[in-house]
């Protein structure tokens, strides 16, 4: 952004933003990657980078406020909620993987839970989204087009495009964010399936023919391999796309939540102003459940699909 | 809020292209609704069960849901 000729201008929506009650005005670009704000040694750092990075520090000083002086036979209040978190998730995950692969994959699927909730929920806070600087583009007839797909927005005075960009943008709005998340998933299920049962278990398990030949006569026995040989094809294209379904599910979630609250609030504007406030109310507490649902999903899907391999003795009851 | 309507009836002529769109998704509500139903149905037989039920249903409304999100991405 920085090589075009755009003057920056800091937008006063700060206050704004806290005095608007309970509502965060979110005032979300209208792209699927986040916005460059500032170079660390030559590597551009993008607003939802920005928010990861608060976050994540966020994340790590409540756990450890939470078990401040360390784990005791008897909890604290702080230990006995995330013994609570813990205790449930595993409750929950450990009949679909087995004890093997659980004991290892158990951490990473905490993780996966806790930062994305933390991610999900971030964006509804008060100055996520809403503080930020207003970019104005100077356009001739000619580059209109090409800033309009960056999101410029037409602007009052003729000949200038404005676009706003939070400091703060929720990471889980960047597909970039999701993408990596999906990359982690995919290559912990290629390790822990690779530990758990190996190339020969999988390829037996995806190709192999499962069909009992007590049951049946042998010609059509025989004829099953060719049926489930293209089963098997089919199963390998489905495994590569769940890189996509889950990282677009994840942002698709976010994303559409963060439009959603700001056409609702765009809606509300009309209203007088001590009532505005109610419209967008159920639309937040809509995006704390689906936050909190999607976190869980997502650590829940990546438990599924490295069960499915390992925990055979109780794949047949879920299946 | 009249202003908002007002406009979105008068652009109703312009309605093009994103069928697919709109189809994938109808689908994927579609299955949404009938996972829902279903899991609403067992837990109704087997009120015991109903962390097991729960989490099935949200794996499925999952999976049903991931239609929608193909349909809007990758259609063009």
């Amino acid at each position: 952004m920085t090589h075009k000729q755009v003057g920056k201008f800091f937008k006063v929506s700060v206050v704004a933003a806290l005095i608007q009650s309970a509502t965060a005005s979110t005032a979300c670009a209208s792209e699927v990657k986040g916005e460059r704000i500032f170079d660390i040694l030559g590597l551009p750092v993008t607003n939802s980078m920005l928010t990861t990075w608060i976050f994540t520090l966020v994340i790590i000083l409540l756990f450890r406020l939470l078990i401040l002086r360390g784990a005791k036979l008897v909890p604290s209040a702080g230990q006995q909620i995330i013994e609570a978190i813990v205790d449930s998730m595993r409750s929950i995950f450990e009949p679909l993987m087995g004890k093997k692969a659980f004991s290892g994959a158990f951490p990473l699927l905490l993780g996966f839970f806790s930062y994305i909730l933390i991610m999900n929920w971030s964006g509804l806070l008060p100055g996520v989204g809403s503080v930020g600087e207003e970019q104005i583009a100077h356009v001739s007839a000619a580059t209109a087009a090409q800033y309009q797909a960056e999101g410029f927005k037409a602007s009052e005075s003729a000949g200038e495009m404005t676009k706003f960009i939070p400091y703060l943008r929720p990471a889980n709005t960047d597909l970039n964010t999701t993408l990596a998340l999906a990359i982690i998933s995919f290559s912990a299920w290629i390790y822990f399936v690779g530990r758990g049962v190996g190339l020969k278990g999988f390829i037996k398990d995806t190709f192999g023919n499962k069909a009992d030949p007590k049951d049946i006569a042998k010609p059509i026995y025989l004829s099953l391999f060719a049926v489930f040989f293209a089963v098997g094809c089919i199963d390998l294209i489905s495994i590569a796309m769940r890189l996509l379904s889950l990282s677009f599910r994840l942002f698709g979630n976010s994303f559409g939540g963060e439009i959603l609250l700001e056409n609702m609030y765009r809606l509300a504007g009309e209203l007088p102003q001590w009532i505005s406030w109610i419209i967008p109310l159920p639309f937040f507490l809509l995006e704390m459940l689906i936050g909190l649902i999607q976190a869980f999903l997502f650590a829940l899907l990546t438990a599924v699909y490295i069960g499915l391999l390992t925990g055979m003795g109780h794949e047949e009851q879920h299946e | 809020m009249t202003n908002i309507l007002a406009e979105a009836a008068t652009q109703l002529g312009s309605i093009s292209g994103s069928i697919q769109g709109g189809l994938g998704c109808l689908g994927a509500a579609v299955g949404v609704a009938l996972v829902g139903m279903k899991t609403v149905e067992a837990a109704g037989r087997n009120p015991g069960a109903f962390g097991k039920i729960m989490v099935l249903g949200i794996l499925g409304m999952a999976l049903a849901e991931a239609v929608a999100f193909y349909a809007l991405f990758l259609g063009k």
